[in-house]
């Protein structure tokens, strides 16, 4: 199946790859459709990380996650990132590369956060200028997700679906809808997730992220430690049955389990990629914690590092 | 008055308020944030909207506490044998200090720890001391901490995997040469050459693999980092080999490796039988790249 956009294809139920899995995915090649990497990981890489990326691609579709591009800040465009970004694409042969809407830091820095940016007219012309730059630099459309947030603007004007949904006409980019943001950021900011699935632009959507979250009893935090819970289950469904399906892929980042409990996580997508969604089983609830310095470090985040044999 | 801020005035302001090491009151407070908006709640509300459950400055300060929480997860996961001997609150306040003079410029983690050590060796408490009245404690954590980065740069830096690297036919060829000692032994760029005040090895060995790391008694420790099939090793040096690898990665000839770590009053024909022993062994464990002879 293609999605409308793009010709990009639904490459069906994929999982982040995660250096804990490396040689577990190495030696048994399991039966997955395909990997996302965190862009930023490999960029650089010399070593071991690097060459388990081309062994991993010489066999599975991979697709390309950035958490760096920073596309909503006010700082230059880093062209020596995009460069390296576009080199690796190409040497991966990624399927399509995708980052969020969001900045990362300004004035030369980087908090390496997802930090939102007010959803206002003059953002929004600010994003899609830099999407289009980076669109021509990397000879491809860039896919961009909704982050997880936890403030928002008294300049927005716009709710964040219809930002996404002008941003990705205006510049001609594919979205990645993460459903488990968007069930995050609605607790947050209150507002309603099923508006927001039935509302963001179904034609734009190549991919969807899936995780699971923390609950702090105030706010939802996007840990990516646990399994998805049902409510983001059940707007996955939806999601899924108005778009007519799209890749999907399950992001887990602390407390990563073994390979087989991730796999078999992504795959309970299998129950909600029919009509009757919402009466499909449910899938373990978050964890809760009321101690907001024991909750977690939002996500994504993995950073590789190397082990002692 | 409220203030009314364009995209890059939030970001710069938000980003003071979030990094600050104080939390996201101080940030509110300290003089940078307020150039931007004064610490009101009512100015701080015309710039972040409040939740039904939470107020502006507590949804700023859930990324307030992520800010730090996830770097020095980072620093923690790139220096686990140095959290280790420094204790967790200890190394979370070297954490939270370097993090604050040295705050991520790259668009990869990889190089959020890369000032670490020499941060630590910058603010020592008696670095204005001369080296002959400072305690020796601080030695051990800097060479720790040293050999911790070197370890991660060796692992994913450049290698030469998949390369033809020097054998030890090929070394046997070049020795049988009359002009061997003109060769230059080319050293692949996975090899590191370590010099360290306490045997820091041992230590990082024993504390990333969970055993009972012992604090060492200080012993100069010479290394060499090396990785081969992806996997790094750490080679212990005497100090003739050290010097003999210091002066081949210089690009030096083997005649001038040979005189530059010739012991003092051993004849320099007896120390070559000993070198090319050592030469032997390196190239068995993929030391070099290539051998070059000049015309």
């Amino acid at each position: 199946m293609t999605s409308k956009r793009f010709a990009l294809p639904n490459l069906g139920l994929g999982v982040g790859l995660r250096s804990a899995h490396f040689s577990y995915i190495l030696e048994n090649q399991p039966d997955v459709d395909w990997f996302e990497i965190i862009s930023e990981n490999f960029m650089d890489s010399g070593g071991r990380p690097r060459y388990v990326l081309d062994q991993i691609a010489e066999r599975y579709p991979v697709v390309m996650h950035g958490v760096s591009l920073s596309i909503g800040s006010t700082d230059p465009l880093d062209f020596d990132y995009l460069n390296k970004l576009k080199r690796l694409a190409d040497e991966t042969r990624a399927v399509w590369v995708s980052d969020h809407l969001c900045w990362t830091g300004v004035a030369g820095l980087n908090a390496h956060d997802l930090l939102p940016i007010p959803l206002n007219e003059s953002t929004l012309a600010h994003v899609v200028s830099r999407i289009r730059t980076v669109q021509d630099l990397l000879e491809r459309p860039l896919i961009l997700e909704n982050p997880s947030t936890y403030v928002t603007f008294s300049g927005s004007t716009f709710s964040e679906w219809e930002f996404m949904n002008q941003m990705a006409v205006e510049a001609d980019c594919g979205l990645l809808l993460d459903v488990n943001n968007v069930y995050v950021s609605s607790v947050n900011h209150d507002f309603d997730p099923v508006e927001y699935v039935e509302s963001v632009a179904r034609e734009r959507i190549v991919q969807f992220h899936l995780a699971g979250h923390t609950n702090c009893g105030t706010h939802l935090i996007d840990t990516h430690d646990a399994q998805v819970i049902d409510p983001v289950w059940k707007l996955f469904g939806r999601a899924h049955s108005l778009t007519s399906g799209a890749a999907t892929l399950l992001e887990w980042d602390a407390n990563i389990p073994e390979f087989p409990v991730l796999h078999a996580e992504v795959l309970k997508a299998r129950n909600y990629l029919t009509s009757d969604w919402a009466d499909a089983l449910p899938a373990g609830s978050a964890r809760t914690f009321h101690d907001q310095a024991a909750a977690g470090v939002p996500h994504p985040l993995d950073f590789i590092v190397p082990n002692i044999d | 008055m409220q203030p009314t801020l364009d995209l890059e005035e939030i970001e710069r302001w938000m980003q003071t308020v979030i990094m600050h090491p104080g939390g996201v009151r101080q940030g509110l407070a300290c003089e940078d944030a307020r150039r931007y908006a004064e610490k009101t709640d009512d100015n701080i509300e015309a710039i972040v909207a409040r939740s039904t459950a939470l107020t502006a400055i507590e949804r700023l300060a859930i990324y307030s506490r992520a800010y730090q929480a996830r770097l020095l997860e980072c620093l923690r996961a790139e220096f686990p044998a140095l959290s280790h001997a420094l204790g967790a609150d200890l190394f979370n306040r070297f954490a939270c200090d370097y993090l604050q003079r040295h705050p991520s410029r790259s668009y990869t983690l990889g190089r959020l720890g890369e000032e670490f050590p020499r941060y630590l060796a910058e603010t020592r408490p008696d670095a204005n001391l001369s080296p002959s009245s400072r305690e020796s404690w601080p030695d051990f954590i800097i060479d720790l901490a040293t050999l911790e980065r070197e370890f991660s740069e060796v692992f994913d830096g450049p290698g030469v995997e998949g390369q033809q690297v020097v054998v030890e036919d090929d070394l046997s060829e070049l020795l049988a040469s009359e002009r061997w000692t003109e060769a230059m032994l080319v050293t692949v760029p996975c090899l590191r050459l370590l010099s360290f005040r306490y045997p820091v090895n041992t230590y990082f060995l024993a504390a990333r693999k969970n055993e009972d790391a012992e604090f060492p008694e200080p012993a100069l420790t010479l290394l060499a980092l090396m990785r081969r099939d992806y996997r790094v090793f750490l080679h212990e040096l005497s100090h003739d080999q050290y010097e003999v690898l210091k002066a081949l990665t210089a690009r030096e000839p083997l005649a001038q490796a040979i005189k530059r770590a010739t012991p003092t009053g051993v004849d320099s024909d007896a120390f070559a039988d000993k070198l090319i022993e050592w030469l032997n062994s390196w190239a068995v464990a993929g030391f070099f790249s290539a051998i070059v002879v000049p015309s």
